[in-house]
């Protein structure tokens, strides 16, 4: 079908005192179809009424335009009926009167008796026969919300635009003018755009949920598609897997938009000392046990002592946290999943391409795959066991939880899923959540399984919700896990920096890796500002002994390798691995100069002088091939047709990334 | 008999509330006016000032006459109280509704339309600053004749409340009705009643009640000046003229009675036009 609402590269500015100008809203585009119901989200200011009102015709774009049904608004027009924030209504007029008033405006063609019909009627669809005589200051404020939903209504528009419909309503009132207003647009079949602040209101309402970023110069920051059927009722809706993930997205976009806020007024200034560049930074980390080796470089005085002496931490509870941190340029550096750096890189976390550095694998290993008690209660215990299973209730959809698409769990869940012959993307669905959230999901129902790293299997094991099927001893014994990342620019501007963080956290991790630490790291990873669990379920052994404390079928945990031979030194050949993986599933395009790319990302050089000035000089041994679980060695001189030869994947792209180097204003 | 208690009760409780609201409300300014005369009444008779006290309302025999008989009517300007009063109530009458309609019709005109109201402004602001009795000269000049120059006199001072008001008014109608109106793309002569009109009507009656009251104080100063009509104005100036200053008392009292009636008269009719 067609776009009914269009709108193309739409700018808005308004004169400022002293002849400057205020950029409001910059390159703003959206589609709305027939029959849809869109919301705009976004804080105060960020200009959603304003774009409102563009598509109403009250105000007129600066750039680019606007189409309603194939024509050009440049005035407004009965078509496109605004519901205004606070109603608008005639208080000299009675409810009638008001309603008649537009229906006698609107409708000329009818007859007299025929429009007193329809204001009557619409009247009534919003229940206020009662109340139809009185004037608008002798009913309460959500009678007066549904007059104005009535004068909308009845004059029949194609287009119904709400500013804030419910906003000074009762949370009563609220729910049931919402009910009404979704029912009575499902059956008039009209499109509707509302503009709110709630986002239970946004989920609820909604077929698509658009995202604004904060002005000035307010972007369009997202769209989400709301895949709850309908009709929706709100205690049925509440309940649906998606509910609570597009909620919690929502939110999440929203206290982003608000740190960027924050981050923009404090503009930090960069401090160098000893010698550095930089030694005031900001360094993002994930509360899993695979971030011991920044909570320990900051607790154990790693970073003080080569000279980084003002790092703040800074806990994300989501790797998109952590991406939208590097990219919009408020982190220095963080730790990330190992396919991040060429994620990102690759234009995966928006359009742009923000090339990122990795020069430290931190963690290895330390994943595993849950999956939910019920299955292991039904005998399932190996992965043709699973495959089985999923064949025969193929009428029910089975949902798995990732934590990010360039995490290790998901390329790691996807491969070993699709080497069973299991489509990841057909015969299951995977999510995206948050880590800290998936044994609540998994508790309740919403998913039914996940791959993720510690503490949370082992939680949800000793929970007694799930039970681990496969850890990554099993897929790819020594896969890289967590890696550093900064971005390029910030590498080239702070090269000695740089290193001095490397060499902090790679004698962290030496120190992670001592078995003499692990309760002493148990205990720090523990407290509320990593990881904030009980210490029983954070683990830390001999990756080389898998003992295990837990009962036989349980299998045994995922240990963590935080330092050795091989194990720190980025790989080329792993991130290529990263790479090609991405590219089978569609997260990324495959770069036509991937050699290029590689020789980028992988900073084995700042490694190396991190190591020699450590006299760690020993740890820059080169790994061999990458062996695993099914057989299978990983080419790494030939990705492509490697690529081709796999039987499960999307169809992916190429593309040449262009690689010199951007910068971020800071 | 229990029926009846409660009932005996409430008319006994109503008549101590209405005394109570006579104690509140009537005694305090009533004490006020009767001291106010008592010290008027006591300078006067002590020399200090040589007006007459109030109580020469009564005791001049002049005086007398005027306020017992209000009606009569000797032929030319010797007439009684009430047809002095009419007289000039009349000529506020046809004025004022002459500046109620002009006032009303260029302030909407100045309301609505940006160019005129900047191109207007500045020659209003200028014209209403100018006292009336200052028109007095130039109506007289220009009209050659005093009944069409007090008309005159009373019109241009009248208007400009009545202008300035309905202009405000039609400039605050709300942005939100006049999205409404835009949206719904309501004709000009439906927004006209529907909108326009209602909303700025209790601006318009703001100024109407100022306009009334400045046009009762013209009025006494056109008349003044013009000699040989009946009018309550020179009747003043006449008995000034004579010395019956008692006889100028007793007109203020009137002028001050009537002129509380019109602004009464203004706000009842408001109050039944635009209800609150």
């Amino acid at each position: 079908m067609s776009d009914f609402v269009l709108v193309d590269q739409v700018d808005k500015s308004f004169p400022l005192a002293g002849g400057k100008e205020y950029l409001a809203l910059k390159g703003i585009d959206l589609k709305i179809k027939k029959g849809e119901y869109i919301s705009l989200i976004g804080h105060s200011g960020c200009g959603k009424s304003t774009l409102l009102n563009m598509i109403a015709g009250l105000d007129l774009p600066t750039g680019g335009i606007v189409t309603v049904d194939g024509l050009v608004v440049k005035q407004p027009g009965p078509d496109r009926m605004v519901v205004f924030q606070n109603y608008s209504l005639l208080p000299w007029k009675t409810v009638r009167e008001n309603v008649m008033l537009a229906v006698d405006v609107v409708m000329t063609e009818k007859s007299k008796q025929e429009r007193k019909e329809m204001a009557e009627h619409y009247i009534n669809i919003v229940g206020l026969s009662g109340s139809i005589d009185k004037l608008p200051n002798e009913i309460s404020g959500g009678m007066r919300q549904r007059v104005a939903i009535a004068r909308a209504l009845v004059i029949q528009p194609k287009l119904l635009l709400l500013d804030e419909p419910f906003g000074v309503l009762d949370a009563l009132t609220r729910g049931n003018l919402q009910e009404q207003l979704t029912r009575i647009c499902e059956e008039n079949e009209v499109s509707a755009l509302m503009v709110t602040h709630d986002v239970d209101e946004a989920v609820l309402m909604s077929d698509r949920v658009v995202m604004m970023t904060n002005g000035p110069g307010s972007k369009i920051g997202g769209i989400l598609e709301v895949d709850i059927p309908r009709p929706r009722k709100r205690m049925e809706a509440v309940k649906h897997p998606s509910y609570y993930q597009l909620r919690s997205e929502i939110i999440y976009f929203l206290n982003q938009q608000k740190q960027v806020k924050k981050m923009r007024a404090r503009k930090v200034a960069v401090v160098p000392r000893h010698g550095l560049e930089k030694v005031n930074l900001e360094v993002g980390f994930v509360p899993l046990t695979a971030c011991a080796p920044i909570a320990i470089a900051k607790e154990k005085g790693f970073f003080a002592k080569h000279g980084l002496d003002e790092v703040n931490l800074m806990r994300e509870s989501s790797w998109r946290g952590i991406s939208d941190g590097m990219t919009g340029g408020y982190l220095d550096a963080a730790q990330m999943p190992s396919g991040m750096p060429l994620w990102i890189t690759l234009g995966g976390a928006g359009n742009q391409s923000v090339p990122i550095v990795s020069a430290l694998t931190m963690t290895r290993n330390g994943n595993a795959i849950t999956l939910d008690k019920k299955f292991y209660d039904q005998g399932i215990r190996t992965l043709a066991d699973f495959k089985q299973m999923l064949q025969q209730t193929r009428d029910r959809q089975h949902r798995l939880g990732v934590v990010h698409p360039s995490s290790m769990h998901n390329l790691l869940l996807r491969y070993w899923l699709a080497s069973a012959g299991i489509d990841p993307d057909i015969d299951v669905k995977l999510k995206m959540i948050p880590p800290a959230q998936m044994v609540v999901d998994l508790k309740a129902g919403t998913i039914d399984g996940f791959c993720v790293g510690e503490p949370w299997n082992l939680r949800a094991a000793m929970e007694g919700i799930g039970f681990t099927i496969a850890t990554d001893l099993e897929i790819w014994q020594g896969h890289p896990g967590k890696v550093l990342g900064v971005r390029e620019d910030w590498a080239n501007a702070y090269p000695n920096t740089h290193i001095a963080l490397v060499k902090a956290l790679l004698e962290a991790c030496q120190y992670c890796a001592d078995l003499s630490n692990a309760e002493e790291i148990r205990q720090i990873l523990a407290r509320r500002e990593y990881i904030g669990t009980s210490a029983s379920y954070i683990q830390l052994g001999d990756p080389n002994q898998a003992t295990c404390s837990l009962d036989k079928p349980m299998r045994e945990y995922a240990h963590h390798l935080f330092y050795g031979d091989g194990v720190n030194r980025p790989s080329r050949t792993e991130h290529l691995w990263h790479m090609v993986q991405m590219a089978r599933w569609g997260d990324v395009p495959f770069p036509r100069n991937w050699v290029e790319v590689l020789e980028k990302t992988c900073r084995v050089s700042t490694f190396s002088t991190a190591a020699r000035e450590l006299g760690m000089s020993e740890l820059t041994y080169a790994r061999g091939p990458i062996q695993l679980f099914d057989g299978s060695t990983f080419n790494a001189d030939d990705p492509l047709s490697y690529l081709n030869n796999l039987e499960i994947k999307r169809d992916f792209t190429m593309a040449e990334i262009a690689l010199d180097s951007h910068r971020i204003a800071a | 008999m229990t029926v009846s208690s409660p009932g005996r009760n409430t008319t006994f409780r109503g008549s101590s509330a209405f005394w109570k609201k006579v104690n509140k409300d009537f005694l305090p300014p009533l004490i006020a006016i009767f001291a106010f005369l008592g010290i008027w009444q006591m300078l006067s008779s002590s020399g200090i000032t040589l007006l007459p006290g109030p109580a020469s309302l009564i005791t001049d025999e002049r005086t007398r006459e005027l306020l017992m008989y209000p009606f009569y009517d000797r032929g030319g300007i010797d007439k009684g109280m009430f047809w002095q009063t009419w007289a000039s109530l009349q000529r506020v009458a046809i004025s004022y509704t002459l500046a109620a309609a002009v006032g009303i019709a260029v302030g909407i005109l100045v309301g609505t339309s940006p160019m005129i109201s900047k191109a207007l402004d500045p020659l209003f602001l200028f014209l209403r600053t100018v006292p009336p009795l200052a028109w007095v000269p130039i109506s007289l000049a220009a009209l050659n004749k005093n009944e069409p120059a007090a008309l005159f006199v009373i019109f241009i001072t009248a208007v400009w409340p009545i202008l300035i008001n309905t202009a405000v008014g039609v400039k605050q109608i709300p942005q939100d009705y006049n999205n409404v109106a835009k949206v719904l793309k309501v004709p000009r002569n439906m927004y006209f009643f529907n909108i326009l009109l209602p909303s700025a009507l209790p601006y318009i009656f703001t100024g109407l009640r100022v306009a009334i009251s400045l046009a009762w104080l013209a009025i006494i100063a056109a008349e003044i000046v013009m000699s040989g009509i009946v009018g309550i104005g020179f009747f003043i100036w006449e008995a000034y003229q004579n010395n019956y200053i008692s006889e100028v008392i007793l007109a203020l009292v009137w002028i001050g009675a009537v002129g509380l009636l019109l602004d009464r008269l203004m706000a009842w009719l408001q109050s039944v036009i635009v209800p609150e």
